[in-house]
């Protein structure tokens, strides 16, 4: 399932309703090309975790996802042992005597997200999400999983994989990452669209929405970006947004209407005490004329 | 390998340029670039920028530095190369020697290396209370080694990661099977695992403005010394704007890791924007959840020179995400001093701890509030 050029990924995806940045396309196809990992960092809400499913989907793959927090360990993102059923079957064997192979047996193994991707036949993407919350224990051993493809389980061996999955790695920064986990991936950082770019993307990703408050919404939502705001809102904030608006059945925009609907842009209270009165209504005029040239 | 020997050329010196530039570039990082320029069409630009600059690069805040390089080697834009500004001998000195340091060599010739390095308890004693503006240059030296000892106590939090411990309170119920079949099933050991100590984030925010020169010295010896109790501690330098200090305090060496600093801070000994430099860290590190969980010290004198307003809008802000904000003040070392500057007073409200850092016995004060705090403000 190989792409022969950066277009035609790019084609493909936008089959599949994304539509990424030269750059991004780029990323996934390097990545592909040279079975590096790729790590996408970039403000919230920019689609990092919607380009793993995007690729996914194009690759006829199934998409794995490993959500990071901190504390994550061996027996939830590899494998855990099901102390239940091997508890009940030392239980039913009371008399007899139980083998530790019996015991420790793939069919009383656990398989956690790495795993599954490591040991599977089909074409797998492996999203490792927010890489940036588990700690750095969790990281390290990560490292080297990536680097050989490859779990040992002490209890049965090692199990190597039989076709590489295509990782793709998401971090927020909330802190810095390890210097050799960055080694091993490419890097790519995703930016804020552009406002066509965005407008094409609510047209896409809002059927029936009608193309002047498509272009209004993606007009505001960038007029907001310059604020000085606790959060700015991303491409997700512009969707939901724009849903709501096409739900109402408006067709442009209106300070009343972005009043009432203004919680799905914007997250923290400071920032939707920052858009009031007169602020609103120069954004709303400013979107409306962006919109109209 | 398609890649002509021309393209091999260009891309290692394009390397070495990113590597004098600053960036980290091993010889894995150009041929992955290598590998990369073979696989995309080399006739689009725009390819070609991306496969080097996601093979070369690892971290955002390097993009502009790649980027400025690339239109100069590649596209022969008229740039200047984008090599790190070198501040003026001038400043340097300022780390290195305090301003009696410059008077007494004035007045004797005196060799700074000839009193003996060991200090007995009561020189100790002596500098433990001296002000930090008052030291010599070899002073400093000597009260280096104390600084780091202080700087090593860190805060710790509980971690969610469980470890092996017999006196946990969960049972390792993989264990506990494991060593049952020893005994025919029967579980006559119980092994537990319980949540270990981990150092808790430390955020550190130190005032380099004219001001606070004086204290400058001394306070980038803590930084250096707290950067070294391992990771999870950021250090930031801010006069009329913020520099991130981390990486330039990484260095083992204080001497080099200080030299580093005074070449990465542009404004040494200028004015203060507390409030703007508060705002450019709530922005930019804030936002990426740095401050989190954390505490955050921050060394200054409080002499705002622009709005006293936005320093209170930015602690509020700083407050809510920090696990506990320390203001140290060397002015408060001064018993008579009272906290009438505008920018002092209006980020008092957020700060949970009001501490003077004006000599070595502050700083010990400061390590133990730092390892004993709790949250004392309003989530």
């Amino acid at each position: 399932m190989g792409f022969s050029s950066i277009d035609e990924l790019e084609l493909a995806l936008r089959d599949a309703d994304y539509l990424p940045d030269r750059g991004l396309s780029t990323a996934l196809y390097l990545s592909l090309e040279l079975s590096k990992p790729v790590l996408l960092e970039g403000e919230a809400g920019v689609g990092k975790t919607e380009a793993a499913k995007a690729l996914a989907t194009v690759l006829g793959a199934r998409l794995i996802r490993l959500q990071c927090y901190e504390g994550l360990d061996v027996a939830h993102a590899v494998y855990e042992w099901n102390y239940p059923r091997q508890l009940l079957h030392i239980r039913a064997a009371q008399e007899g005597t139980v083998s530790e192979d019996e015991l420790f047996g793939p069919e009383y193994l656990i398989r956690r997200p790495l795993l599954e991707a490591i040991d599977s036949d089909e074409p797998v993407v492996l999203l490792i999400d927010e890489i940036d919350r588990a700690d750095e224990e969790f990281e390290a051993f990560l490292l080297e999983v990536l680097s050989d493809f490859q779990i040992t389980i002490p209890e049965i061996g090692t199990i190597s994989a039989r076709r590489r999955p295509a990782v793709i790695l998401t971090s927020n920064r909330t802190r810095e990452l390890h210097d050799a986990l960055k080694r091993r991936a490419l890097f790519h950082w995703i930016g804020h669209p552009s406002v066509e770019r965005e407008i094409e993307i609510v047209r896409l990703r809002v059927p029936g929405i009608p193309a002047r408050l498509a272009a209004e919404a993606a007009a505001f939502v960038r007029e907001l970006r310059g604020l000085d705001l606790a959060k700015p809102p991303g491409v997700a904030e512009t969707i939901d947004w724009a849903m709501a608006l096409n739900a109402l059945g408006r067709r442009e925009l209106d300070a009343a209407v972005v009043e009432q609907t203004l919680g799905s842009v914007l997250k923290y209270r400071e920032d939707i005490d920052a858009v009031r009165d007169e602020t609103l209504a120069r954004l709303v005029d400013e979107a409306r004329a962006a919109a109209a040239s | 390998m398609a890649a002509g020997d021309a393209i091999v050329g260009h891309v290692v010196t394009f390397g070495r340029v990113l590597r004098e530039a600053g960036l980290e570039i091993g010889p894995g990082r150009v041929a992955d670039a290598l590998r990369a320029l073979d696989a995309v069409d080399l006739a689009r630009q725009e390819d070609v920028y991306f496969s080097l600059r996601q093979t070369l690069v690892s971290r955002h805040d390097e993009l502009d530095l790649f980027d400025r390089a690339y239109s100069a080697w590649f596209l022969r834009a008229p740039v200047l190369p984008p090599v790190r500004q070198r501040t003026a001998a001038e400043t340097l000195t300022r780390v290195g020697e305090s301003p009696t340091d410059r008077l007494r060599a004035d007045e004797t010739d005196e060799q700074p290396g000839d009193e003996p390095l060991e200090l007995g308890a009561s020189g100790h004693e002596l500098l433990r209370d001296k002000d930090f503006a008052e030291l010599t240059g070899d002073e400093l030296r000597r009260v280096r080694e104390l600084i780091g000892r202080i700087a090593r106590t860190r805060p710790q939090r509980s971690s969610r990661r469980r470890t092996a411990d017999a006196r946990g309170d969960r049972l390792d119920v993989r264990r506990l099977i494991r060593h049952s079949l020893r005994t025919g099933g029967d579980p006559l050991e119980r092994p537990y695992r319980a949540r270990k100590d981990v150092p808790r984030k430390l955020v550190v925010l130190c005032d380099v403005s004219g001001s606070m020169d004086s204290y400058a010295r001394a306070l980038l010896l803590f930084l250096h010394a707290v950067v070294g109790t391992g990771r999870g501690v950021e250090a930031f330098a801010f006069g009329t704007r913020l520099s991130r200090l981390t990486p330039d305090l990484a260095t083992r060496d204080p001497d080099a890791a200080l030299q580093r600093c005074t070449d990465a801070v542009v404004d040494w000994g200028s004015g203060t924007r507390i409030g703007a430099s508060l705002r450019e860290f709530n922005d930019v590190y804030g936002r990426r959840a740095l401050s989190r969980g954390a505490i955050v010290v921050i060394v200054s004198d409080g002499w705002e020179r622009e709005d006293p307003e936005l320093v209170g809008r930015e602690m509020a802000k700083l407050a809510r995400a920090a696990y506990a904000v320390v203001w140290v003040n060397p002015l408060k070392g001064n018993p008579e001093y009272q906290p009438l500057a505008g920018g002092m007073r209006a980020a008092l409200p957020y700060v949970d701890r009001f501490l003077p850092g004006h000599n070595l016995r502050s700083l010990e004060e400061l390590a133990a509030v730092l390892a004993g705090i709790e949250r004392r403000h309003a989530a």
